[in-house]
C-alpha cells in the first residue's frame, strides 16, 4: 500500500511536470535592445534582413529583387533607407503613452560565411521627453516572439518578451526608491508570509485544521505538517523562478477540493495512512502554488529577492504552526483523548470544513453559477 | 557560449507563458533544384502570406527533422540556435522529401482572436462546438507543425512522388509537383493520424502573389485538387484542431500541416523530360 502511494504521487508529479514544462515557443532571430543614458535614448534592432526587406516591400507594394537584394550587404542597407516611411508605420516609440519620431540609422552586416544569413542593424536614436515617466515599445516587422531588453543607466534593466505587434510594459524612466535593508525586507515578507495564513488564508487555515483533526496524536499531525511544508516549500520556489507555471484557474479550485477531501477523509478514518502522507504532499505543491500567485502580486524585491521568498515561506510557517496552537489551545490536551472527542468534535468540524470547501470548490470554478446562487 | 545563452532564452521562455498568435509555419529550402553532390541549406520559417521570419534551431521545439530520399531517411544536421536551421546533402538524384514535425507549443487567445482564428483556417466543426456549449471567451491552444518540403535534384524519374512521412497530420501529393508544370491538375491528400481527413479547409498560396490564395475542402478521401496557376514556390496548407485530453493543460490542440515545392514552366518541364 505505501509503494503504491508512491507510485501515484510519482505519476501525478510527471503528469503535471508534463502539462506544464513540456511546450516551447518559436523564437525568431530579432532582438531588440534599449538604452536610457542621460535625456537620450537609443534602441538598437538585431534582424534577418532579407526577410525585413521582404515584407517592407510588400507593405510598400514593391517587390525584392531576390537575387541581387539577398546577397550585397549595401544593397540591402540601401533599400532599408528607401523603406524608412514604411518601416517607421509599424514601430513605435512612446512616452507617457505619445509616439516620439526617432531618427534611424540603418546598416547590413557582411555575413560571416556563404551560409549565414545577413543581419541588419536598425538603430533608432533620439532625446526622451521632459518630465517623461515611462516608455513604451511595440515592433510589427516579425511574426515570432522576441525578446526586448531595456536598461536605464546603472538603475535598472530588463527583458520582456514579446510577439510582433504586442506592445511592451510600460518601463519606468524614474529612479527606483532607495533600497531597502535585509532585516527590514526580511521582517516585512515574515509578517506578509503570516498575514497570508492567519487571518487571510482562511482556505489554508482550513486545510491545516483538517490535517490537524485526523487524529489525537502529536506523530500524527507533524509527520502531515512535515509533508505539507516540504511540498510547498518546492513549488513555491519553483513557480516563483519561474520553472513551472500553473494558470491561478486550475490551482484555486484544485486548493478547496483539496480541503474537502482531507475532511471528508476525516470523517472515515482515525489514524494515519500511509497514502494520507502522499496525498498531504501532493496537496502541498498545489498549495504552494498558490503561495507563489500571492507572492507574486505582492512583489518580490529585486535586490533582496532570495530573502524575501525564504522569510515569506518562513511566514507561512509560522502561521501554520499558530492554526495547530491555536487548534490545541481550543480542544486541549486531554480532549483529544476521550472517547467522545471523535464523535463531537473530529465528525461536525470535518464536516463544515468540507462544506465550506465545496462551495468554494464551485465558486472557483463558475464564478458565474455561485453568483447566481446568491443572487437566488 | 552563444548556444547555451539561446537554449537558456528559449527555456525561460518556454515557461513563461506569454501571448502570441499561431502563425503558418513552412520549411523554405535554399534551393527547391539542387544537383546531385550539392549542400542545401534548409530554412524553417514562421509568418504569414509567405512572409516568414526565420525560425533557427531550436532543439526544445524540434521533434523530428530529416529528409527521405532513394536510399532512406536521414536527420537533417544543424548547429543549435542557428538560421538556416539545418542542411542536406543531395547524394543521388531524385525526390527528397524533408520532413519537420515540433513539439507542442502553447498559445493564449482573446475571444476575438480565437475565433477569427478559426474563421480563417476554416475550423467550423471547432466553432460549432463552442456555440453550442455557449462558449465564447478566449483559449488556450497546443499547436505543433508537421511541415514538409519537396526537394528535386537533376530531374526525377516520374515514378518518384511525395510519400506518407507518418506526421499527426500530413499533406501528400498525390502527384508529384516537380516534374508538373503551372496549370496542370494536382491531387493532394490530407491524412490525420493515417486516415483520411474529409471536409477540411486546404490553401495553396503562391510566394510571387500571396494575396490570390487558392482554397478547398478536402472531400470524403481527404482530397482536394487544384490546377495551381503560377510557377515559382507554392505553400499548401491546413489546420486541424481537436479538444484537449484534460491532462493538456489547453482548451484545444491543433496541428498544422504544410508542404512546400516549386512549378516550372511547362519549357522547363518539357525539356527534363
Amino acid at each position: 500500500m505505501k509503494n503504491r502511494g508512491w507510485v501515484c504521487l510519482c505519476a501525478a508529479v510527471i503528469v503535471f511536470a508534463w502539462t506544464t514544462i513540456a511546450t516551447a515557443h518559436e523564437i525568431g532571430t530579432t532582438r531588440v535592445s534599449t538604452r536610457f543614458e542621460g535625456e537620450s535614448y537609443a534602441i538598437e534592432i538585431t534582424t534577418d534582413a532579407a526577410s525585413l526587406i521582404e515584407k517592407l516591400d510588400a507593405v510598400g507594394g514593391s517587390p525584392t529583387d531576390a537575387t541581387t537584394a539577398r546577397v550585397d550587404a549595401a544593397a540591402m542597407a540601401k533599400r532599408l533607407v528607401a523603406c524608412d516611411d514604411v518601416f517607421r508605420q509599424r514601430v513605435t516609440v512612446a512616452f507617457d503613452g505619445t509616439d516620439a519620431r526617432p531618427n534611424i540609422h540603418y546598416t547590413v552586416s557582411p555575413a560571416s560565411d556563404a551560409m549565414s544569413p545577413l543581419l541588419a542593424t536598425i538603430r533608432l536614436t533620439g532625446e526622451v521627453p521632459r518630465g517623461a515617466s515611462h516608455f513604451t515599445w511595440s515592433y510589427s516587422w516579425t511574426f515570432a516572439s522576441y525578446a526586448l531588453s531595456v536598461t536605464n543607466g546603472s538603475l535598472a534593466s530588463t527583458t520582456e518578451w514579446l510577439e510582433g505587434g504586442q506592445a511592451s510594459a510600460p518601463f519606468a524612466l524614474a529612479a527606483p526608491p532607495p533600497p531597502v535593508g535585509r532585516a527590514a525586507v526580511a521582517r516585512q515578507y515574515l509578517l506578509l508570509g503570516f498575514t497570508h495564513i492567519v487571518p487571510h488564508g482562511l482556505d489554508h487555515m482550513l486545510f491545516v485544521l483538517g490535517l490537524f483533526l485526523l487524529s489525537g496524536r502529536l506523530r500524527t499531525v507533524l509527520a502531515q505538517v512535515s509533508a505539507f511544508t516540504v511540498a510547498h516549500s518546492i513549488t513555491l520556489g519553483l513557480s516563483i523562478y519561474g520553472v513551472i507555471t500553473v494558470p491561478s484557474a486550475v490551482v484555486e479550485p484544485l486548493i478547496a477540493v483539496s480541503i474537502a477531501y482531507v475532511a471528508v477523509e476525516n470523517m472515515l478514518l482515525s489514524e494515519l495512512k500511509p497514502w494520507r502522507i502522499a496525498l498531504v504532499f501532493a496537496f502541498g505543491l498545489l498549495h504552494g502554488l498558490g503561495f507563489a500567485g500571492a507572492l507574486r502580486e505582492l512583489g518580490l524585491p529585486r535586490a533582496e529577492f532570495m530573502t524575501a521568498l525564504l522569510t515569506f515561506n518562513a511566514g507561512v510557517e509560522a502561521g501554520q504552526l499558530a492554526v495547530i496552537a491555536a487548534a490545541f489551545a481550543i480542544v486541549g490536551w486531554h480532549c483529544r483523548r476521550q472517547t467522545w472527542y471523535r464523535q463531537r468534535v473530529v465528525v461536525p468540524a470535518s464536516l463544515l470544513i468540507a462544506c465550506t470547501a465545496l462551495y468554494w470548490t464551485v465558486e472557483r470554478i463558475a464564478p458565474e453559477a455561485s453568483a447566481l446562487g446568491s443572487w437566488l | 557560449m552563444r548556444c547555451r545563452i539561446f537554449v537558456a532564452l528559449t527555456t525561460t521562455l518556454a515557461l513563461s507563458g506569454t501571448s502570441l498568435r499561431a502563425h503558418d509555419m513552412w520549411i523554405e529550402p535554399a534551393t527547391f533544384s539542387p544537383s546531385v553532390g550539392d549542400i542545401v541549406a534548409v530554412k524553417l520559417r514562421v509568418g504569414q502570406d509567405l512572409l516568414g521570419d526565420p525560425l533557427p534551431r531550436d532543439p526544445a521545439l524540434i521533434n523530428q527533422f530529416f529528409v527521405v530520399d532513394g536510399e532512406g531517411r536521414k536527420p537533417v544536421v544543424g548547429r543549435d540556435g542557428s538560421d538556416p536551421a539545418g542542411f542536406i546533402r543531395v547524394a543521388a538524384p531524385g525526390l527528397l522529401v524533408v520532413g519537420y514535425r515540433s513539439n507542442p507549443s502553447v498559445v493564449d487567445l482573446t475571444p476575438e482572436k480565437f475565433n477569427q482564428y478559426l474563421k480563417e483556417e476554416g475550423l467550423d466543426a471547432v466553432a460549432a462546438v463552442r456555440a453550442r456549449r455557449g462558449q465564447t471567451g478566449g483559449a488556450r491552444d497546443l499547436f505543433s507543425r508537421c511541415a514538409k518540403s519537396l526537394v528535386a535534384s537533376d530531374a526525377p524519374a516520374n515514378g518518384q512522388g511525395d510519400r506518407p512521412l507518418g506526421f499527426t497530420l500530413e499533406i501528400v501529393a498525390e502527384r508529384n509537383p516537380t516534374t508538373m508544370a503551372a496549370g496542370e491538375d494536382l491531387p493532394l491528400r490530407l491524412t490525420y493520424e493515417n486516415h483520411p481527413l474529409a471536409g477540411a479547409l486546404v490553401v495553396a498560396i503562391n510566394r510571387a502573389h500571396p494575396k490570390e490564395k487558392l482554397s478547398a475542402r478536402t472531400d470524403k478521401d481527404g482530397r482536394v485538387r487544384f490546377q495551381l496557376p503560377r510557377t515559382g514556390m507554392w505553400l499548401i496548407k491546413a489546420v486541424h484542431m481537436i479538444e484537449a485530453p484534460p491532462t493538456a493543460g489547453a482548451d484545444w490542440v491543433s496541428y498544422w500541416a504544410s508542404l512546400t515545392f516549386e512549378l516550372q514552366d511547362r519549357a522547363s518541364v518539357r525539356s527534363a523530360s
